[in-house]
């Protein structure tokens, strides 16, 4: 019996000798394979369309700066940048405010309520966004609620024009689309903070301004950087919300991109574009990582 | 923590090596004697299906080490909670130094609370986390910086000033959060079973940190624990607590050799329960005759029950299988069951003739005669340190 067990023990270890490379590979083999065909091959693609004169009515194929060389010297560029920013931005900020109050209440406040809350908030998310938008269109209209509520109360004489197709309801909408992916990871990171530990800021005489500023805020950190990564980010790349409820002064670098592609067809100006687009994504998410693991390493 | 305790062993325990270092005491020239009396009247705490406080009223003096001592559930930490302003109660008054502080917020309330499992602010250090009382109360930074060094001078975690609580073992956390509470100077320390979390080395260590600090610095404190020895070996004075109410509130020898109840009696100390049939009175003692196996004395003021019987309770420290009873004794004869060998005592298991198992504890020291399992005995007590229970009582 024992020497069975010893021959077992033997052929394990030599197993194990002769996997200890292959195993991972094979584990690791179909995802490689679904990111190399989907991911890689795509963007490799796109590196190679970027440096190229290649447009919907000719391809001349040929290494060329050109389109980077249109990215920076037409100001169309540059201004349309800074709209993003600042619908993104402001999203955003909208988005904190709404969200830092709501997770520390449903982290500590909801009791019974916390669990059906959740499901609330995310069962919000799966309502169709085209719906959203349309339902955004008849609030905010010439002639939607809330006009027709401003109008009634006589707070305005004619209908506020400003409220759709404008910076402010993309901004409204992509605020309001986005909350719940605010909300979750900032919701985690408070329910990962110990209750007692209020109780204890309490303690020694800290009121609810203390509490916030010296306990909640810096140990939800690492929560705020996966809001930002998971939603500020892809707030820069939306191109649906404007195109639906924003009108020319909401023109995103997701609609030129669009436009570029699509409409006029020029390719290698597109790729190009999000090439760039794509690098300065990285650099925020490299960022926001590096800040997350500085807080974790001190 | 579990795993900062194992770094702290393999560092060889820090603080402990610097027990007996000269340390300043915790100057506080404005502290006046007295300060930190706290008065609980008819405090109450109704849970939405449950009493968990029941109207207790409670004096604890200024400057003393108080206990409340019970089995879980019985209301101890909640009355704690009360006091330091975490629970509302739902009726009843408490006093802090003559001044009615019942609905007073925690952040303003002049006491503080040492939490059971610490409560450190994870992110930051040792120093910072004492120091957080005092930015709050925006003293000067000169002040604060002495004021927190000599709090952790207290508890003698100076080298640990700027480690994280992540860094520090449980018996290191334990003692910033007991400098965090000290720093802020307040008219009592409350803690809550601080000490359960540690194994049983660091935890008699500490014990006697803690006796030394409430020593030094002069503050009230009051304990919450469920270990009836703890609470013995630090408390001035001891509350025993049981299903929200007070059984008896006294010193460590008070309730060891005067239980009032029979609660009491079990849950200080081990105590052991005869059931007895009085047969007649000698003065004002109930006697109870078992003819040649022997007699018990009862000192008023005794009653038997309604069936006739009396519970007794006797420490197994006051019997012995060894002495001769004499006069004022109580005896009864009895079959060894079982005998232990403890060292500095022998444990005698011994079936009576009352029908009770006792439990006699016999000193190694001058009984010769060692009855062995089987063998026949006499079990003595000096009648005075029995205390009569009410039978068919828990204790």
């Amino acid at each position: 019996m024992s020497t069975t067990a010893e021959h077992g023990a033997v052929v394990a270890a030599a197993g194990t000798r002769h996997r200890s490379w292959l195993q991972p590979l094979v584990y690791i083999a179909s995802p490689l394979g679904f990111m190399v065909a989907f991911f890689a091959v795509p963007l490799g693609v796109l590196v190679v369309t970027a440096f190229q004169h290649a447009s919907l009515y000719s391809s001349e194929s040929g290494f060329t700066l050109d389109n980077f060389r249109t990215l920076v010297t037409d100001p169309i560029y540059r201004d349309v940048a800074l709209t993003t920013v600042f619908i993104a931005t402001m999203a955003m900020a909208i988005q904190l405010v709404i969200a830092l109050p709501l997770s520390y209440a449903l982290a500590f406040r909801a009791g019974r309520l916390e669990l059906p809350l959740l499901l609330a908030l995310v069962l919000i998310d799966e309502l169709n966004p085209i719906v959203r938008i349309y339902s955004y269109r008849m609030l905010l209209g010439r002639e939607g609620v809330v006009n027709d509520v401003l109008l009634a109360l006589g707070v305005v004489d004619r209908p506020l024009d400003w409220l759709l197709f404008s910076k402010f309801a993309v901004i409204v909408v992509l605020a309001t689309s986005w909350v719940n992916y605010t909300v979750l990871p900032l919701y985690a990171s408070m329910k990962a903070i110990e209750p007692v530990l209020l109780e204890a800021a309490q303690d020694v005489g800290a009121g609810w301004l203390w509490r916030w500023r010296s306990v909640i805020l810096p140990l939800v950190v690492p929560g705020l950087l996966v809001s930002l990564v998971l939603v500020y980010i892809p707030l820069f790349t939306d191109f649906a919300t404007p195109g639906l409820v924003g009108g020319p002064s909401s023109y995103m670098l997701g609609n030129t991109l669009a436009d570029t592609m699509l409409a006029v067809g020029d390719w290698g100006l597109g790729s190009a574009l999000a090439l760039a687009m794509l690098a300065a994504m990285g650099v925020l998410s490299a960022l926001s990582f590096y800040l997350t693991r500085l807080r974790q390493s001190q | 923590m579990r795993f900062g305790e194992a770094q702290l062993r393999s560092r060889g325990r820090g603080p402990a090596r610097e027990r007996g270092r000269e340390v300043t005491r915790m100057g506080n020239p404005t502290r006046e004697p007295g300060r930190g009396e706290i008065v609980l009247e008819g405090l109450t705490k109704r849970f939405a299906d449950r009493l968990a406080v029941d109207a207790i009223d409670l004096h604890v003096a200024g400057g003393e080490f108080f206990s409340l001592l019970g089995p879980s559930g019985c209301g101890k930490t909640t009355t704690l909670r009360m006091i330091a302003g975490f629970e509302e109660p739902s009726a009843g008054r408490i006093l802090l130094d003559g001044r009615d502080v019942t609905y007073v917020s925690p952040v303003k309330r002049d006491v503080n609370l040492v939490f059971q499992s610490y409560a450190l602010f994870p992110h930051m250090t040792a120093y910072e986390n004492v120091a957080f009382g005092l930015r709050i109360r925006r003293l000067p930074r000169a002040e604060i910086d002495q004021r927190v060094r000599e709090a952790l001078e207290v508890v003698r975690m100076t080298e640990y000033a700027q480690q994280r609580p992540a860094q520090l073992s449980g018996g290191q956390q334990q003692r910033v959060a007991v400098a965090r509470a000290l720093v802020m100077r307040p008219a009592a320390i409350l803690l809550d079973e601080p000490l359960g979390a540690l194994d049983l080395k660091l935890r008699k260590e500490m014990q006697v940190e803690l006796r030394r600090i409430h020593r030094e610095t002069g503050m009230t404190f009051v304990y919450v624990t469920h270990d009836q020895e703890e609470a013995m070996t630090m408390s001035d004075r001891i509350a025993v607590m049981n299903r929200g109410r007070i059984e008896q509130v006294g010193s460590p020898r008070d309730l060891y050799e005067h239980p009032a109840t029979p609660f009491v009696a079990g849950f200080v100390g081990e105590t052991n329960r005869l059931r007895l049939r009085p047969t007649g009175t000698r003065g004002t003692t109930l006697v109870a005759d078992y003819g040649d196996d022997g007699v018990v004395l009862v000192a008023a003021p005794a009653v038997p029950g309604a069936n006739g019987s009396l519970g007794l309770l006797v420490r197994p420290e006051k019997m012995s299988v060894c002495r001769a009873p004499g006069e004022a004794d109580s005896w009864l004869r009895g079959t060894i069951r079982e005998v232990v060998y403890r060292g500095e005592l022998t444990r005698f298991i011994v079936d009576v003739v009352t029908g009770d198992t006792v439990v006699v504890d016999e000193l190694n020291d001058g009984c010769t005669l060692l009855p062995e399992r089987g063998g026949q005995v006499t079990v003595s007590w000096p009648a005075t340190s029995a205390v009569p229970a009410e039978p068919g009582t828990q204790g």
